[in-house]
């Protein structure tokens, strides 16, 4: 809060005053009654539920909402003493930078120079001032490297930070955030955050952050902001918010916190440093980590790779995407492919589903159902009953439980209800009756999605493998049910679904054993709890809790 | 995948020329194939574009271009030999033909055809080669002052066209991951899903270019790219590719006949005209850096 002080006396980098606000054509409004202000130099966190209001705060605050969208607003929204009503995005560029979401409708010029530059272009800036100005924001985040290469041949991760350097070149008091590591795998969403607090540390840049995944981020805020409902259901530091979440809603509350709530520690963390600070303080240590293991494949297995290799075309270039993949899956396992951007989760997935073809080796994979990054894709016709006609459409509807939203235009389904549509509609004709394919394969499913639509996930996933239980490894299990496979780079999630975990690195298979081997020992590919508590086999709260209780009594 | 026409920044003389001087030295190029019937001329600017494009490192789009120009030039060789029937050397009677009448292939018909073929492979080529190697920023940038609306759509739609083309791939690969019990896709459902689609994108993209202040009114400042040291051998070369063009075409160069039989005019100035528009195909060539003469003096001192 130091920066706080220096710049006392400054106008609010943001101060909404009663702000309402209703889409056009909406029935409800996406905002009622905010009020909230941002010192200049602070960095706060908005929380909240899908469709708490995150994203039309951050607009409004952008001027986005209402001069591009339209709609009917009320209140006051002033950026750094701009009246956001009455100017333009455009004119409110110089006070604030807007960072959506997804990073590919971010970038409109050819050329990562070209991007950061065109703001200041845009204003009459000299040539000299621009080139000077898009130097140092690409030496700040560290991109200098990029500035020449084309946007359309970046990753996830270099595109989003493209796209943040064109927001902050103009050197905003502002920075808007909606969800930037929905699509980052742990490492570079981790990198992303904690640049942010550079930023905000050095430059004094103000740092309004909307995000789902908490954990990542609570220790780097000064304050959260919780949206409920469209209003503000809480404002104050991090360690308040946990205590509210606690009391108000449980999907809030980070790992950690969930982790010492559990095992009745107080007061609650809000990172793995407090954490553990709080547990030498009560002198609890850490058993060293134990590597992990491979797991044995005893058959039968319903998909079986041997030395896969996948070259693909990226233009003027071929690569190899898979080099030397070997893995098998039996049924009813739950996997989780891990790996940063570009490790080949994805690929891997794709080729199992014969949309890409070996190179080399071979993969053998008796039925399987894939849905993508984008269940929206999937979805082409008006009425669910025509997306999936007759008996075998209702038996896949019926296994994900949409079989009462057969007349639903899939347009009004949730976010959640539509991506178990698209899901039905990669099982139909694939199911042996009632039951479900060889392998059912899901690509990053969890963008986007807040903790209670995760928990719905999990349980879908539960019931398609079939509820058999593969904790202990042994071959006696049963033979019968789905081995379910999902590519994710959300940790927690993943220590919520799978009991294996195989971890990609640049098209190999780096790490393949027990989820809670895995999960634990590493810092990205690691759960919250696993580094607070650096335990064997400990990656949840409820596992943690029970171990904290163990080693207390 | 991308396209391999797209534009790839590289440190190339064309790449790193101004948008003007990049498309005066292509556009001469085009201009000789379409001034010209001579086959001998047309191999050598379609040479020349082929050249340019291998120097500037756009290989992806020569073979692109290439490969689309011969189907091309192989389709206007079959469809000329079918619908002409003129020229004295017939290679084969086919009868009468529904619409077309009597065909009579000719070797004329196919020469001709061939002449056709060669201005088609040598302006796609050269069209290839501008796609991947001038930057459509620096044209928009170019062209904002003098018609800023239409920059702005061209902006809105240089960008969407990418992405479009993304959102496809996708659709398709969503419409082949389809179970077989699901209702099959065709190609009207995948298109309107894909124009809906585009319709999201484009509001997307509008506002980023909203936020980004393409709305505003400020004085527009001078591009700090507008010229390199390039530009004068481009424009230079685009000169003298149009001279000798426009002086060839004068003095009888483009001597070439092909009915009632074929005529190849081969003399001096056909043949200085074809070897000035292949030689232009080197002006992308990149002179290796030259050393400091001093340096080792400096060293000792």
């Amino acid at each position: 809060m130091s920066e706080l002080a220096i710049r006392r006396g400054a106008a609010p980098a943001l101060a909404v005053e009663g702000l309402g606000y209703a889409y056009p054509h909406a029935a409800g409004r996406a905002l009622e009654d905010v009020s909230l202000e941002v010192a200049p130099g602070e960095f706060v966190l908005l929380a909240g539920r899908s469709a708490s209001g995150k994203s039309t705060l951050l607009k409004a605050a952008c001027g986005l909402v209402p001069h591009f969208h339209g709609g009917e607003i009320e209140g006051e929204v002033r950026v750094a003493d701009i009246d956001a009503l009455a100017t333009g995005p455009g004119e409110l560029a110089a006070a604030v930078g807007y960072l959506a979401q997804d990073p590919e409708t971010q970038v409109v010029s050819t050329t990562v120079a070209a991007e950061i530059e065109l703001p200041l272009e845009m204003r009459g800036d000299a040539p000299t001032d621009r080139a000077r100005a898009v130097e140092e924001v690409a030496l700040a985040l560290a991109i200098p490297h990029l500035l020449d290469r084309a946007t359309d041949t970046l990753s996830g991760g270099e595109l989003q930070r493209a796209a943040l350097a064109a927001a902050l070149v103009t050197r905003p008091r502002l920075i808007l955030l909606d969800e930037p590591t929905s699509q980052l795998d742990p490492v570079a969403g981790d990198e992303l955050i904690w640049l942010l607090r550079r930023l905000n540390e050095e430059w004094g840049v103000a740092v309004l952050l909307a995000e789902h995944r908490l954990e990542r981020c609570l220790a780097a805020a000064d304050r959260v902001v919780a949206m409920e409902g469209g209003g503000v259901g809480f404002d104050g530091v991090p360690a308040d918010f946990l205590a509210w979440a606690h009391e108000h809603d449980h999907a809030l509350t980070p790992p950690a916190a969930r982790l010492f709530s559990l095992a009745d520690i107080d007061p609650l963390p809000i990172g793995v440093r407090d954490a553990k600070q709080t547990l030498r303080g009560m002198g609890i240590g850490h058993p060293p980590h134990q590597a992990s293991r491979r797991v044995p494949h005893p058959h039968p297995q319903v998909l079986q790779a041997k030395g896969l290799w996948v070259e693909l075309d990226q233009g003027e270039e071929t690569k190899d995407v898979l080099r030397g993949i070997d893995l098998q899956l039996r049924p009813g396992e739950r996997v989780a492919l891990m790996g940063r951007n570009g490790a080949g989760k994805s690929t891997l997935l794709r080729t199992a589903a014969g949309l890409h073809q070996p190179v080399a080796g071979k993969i053998a994979v008796g039925s399987i159902a894939l849905l993508t990054q984008n269940p929206g894709d999937y979805l082409v016709r008006e009425r669910v009953g025509d997306e999936l006609p007759g008996e075998q459409g209702m038996a896949a509807l019926r296994i994900v439980g949409l079989e009462h939203a057969i007349d639903a235009d899939p347009r009004d389904l949730s976010g959640g209800e539509r991506q178990r549509l698209a899901l039905a509609i990669a099982l139909a004709g694939r199911m042996e009756g009632e039951q479900p394919p060889g392998v059912v394969a899901l690509d990053e499913p969890t963008r986007g999605m807040d903790r209670s639509r995760k928990e719905d996930l999990v349980a879908l996933i539960e019931q398609l493998a079939g509820s058999v239980d593969f904790l202990s490894h042994s071959e006696t299990k049963s033979t019968r049910g789905t081995a379910v496979v999902v590519a994710t780079h959300d940790v927690e999630f993943a220590s919520e679904f799978a009991e294996r975990v195989v971890l990609l690195g640049d098209g190999v298979v780096i790490a393949d054993g027990p989820m809670a081997e895995i999960l634990v020992g590493g810092w990205y590919f690691a759960t919250e709890v696993a580094r607070v508590l650096d335990l064997p086999g400990v990656v949840t709260p409820e596992q943690g809790a029970a171990a904290l209780r163990g080693e207390g009594g | 995948m991308r396209s391999p026409f797209a534009y790839v920044p590289r440190r190339e003389p064309l790449q790193l020329a101004s948008p003007g001087a990049a498309v005066a030295y292509l556009g001469a190029i085009v201009t000789v194939a379409f001034l010209y019937s001579n086959p001998l001329v047309l191999v050598a600017a379609g040479a020349a574009a082929t050249l340019a494009g291998l120097l500037a490192g756009a290989r992806g789009a020569v073979r692109a271009g290439l490969r689309l120009g011969l189907s091309l030039a192989l389709l206007m060789v079959v469809v000329n030999a079918l619908v002409t029937s003129r020229g004295e050397t017939v290679l084969a009677r086919l009868g009468d033909w529904p619409l077309l009448g009597r065909v009579d292939v000719t070797i004329e018909a196919i020469v001709a055809g061939l002449s056709y073929g060669l201005v088609a492979v040598a302006s796609i080529v050269a069209f290839a080669v501008y796609s991947a190697c001038v930057d459509p920023d620096r044209v928009l940038r170019a062209l904002r002052p003098l018609a800023g609306r239409s920059a702005l759509t061209a902006t809105l739609v240089s960008r969407l066209v990418p992405v479009a083309a993304a959102d496809a791939g996708r659709l398709r690969d969503a419409a082949a991951l389809r179970g077989p019990g699901a209702a099959a896709v065709g190609k009207a459902p995948l298109a309107r899903r894909l124009l809906a689609g585009s319709l999201d994108r484009a509001v997307d993209v509008a506002a980023t270019l909203e936020l980004r202040g393409y709305s505003l009114d400020a004085p527009r400042a001078r591009n700090r790219r507008a010229r390199s040291r390039y530009d004068r051998r481009f424009y230079a070369v685009a000169a003298v590719v149009l001279v000798t063009a426009i002086a060839g075409k004068l003095l009888g160069a483009d001597d070439f006949q092909t009915y009632p039989s074929i005529e190849i005019g081969l003399g001096p100035p056909t043949l200085a005209v074809a070897a000035i528009v292949a030689l232009s195909g080197l002006a992308p060539l990149k002179r290796p850096a030259r050393r400091p003469a001093h340096r080792l003096e400096v060293a000792r001192v």
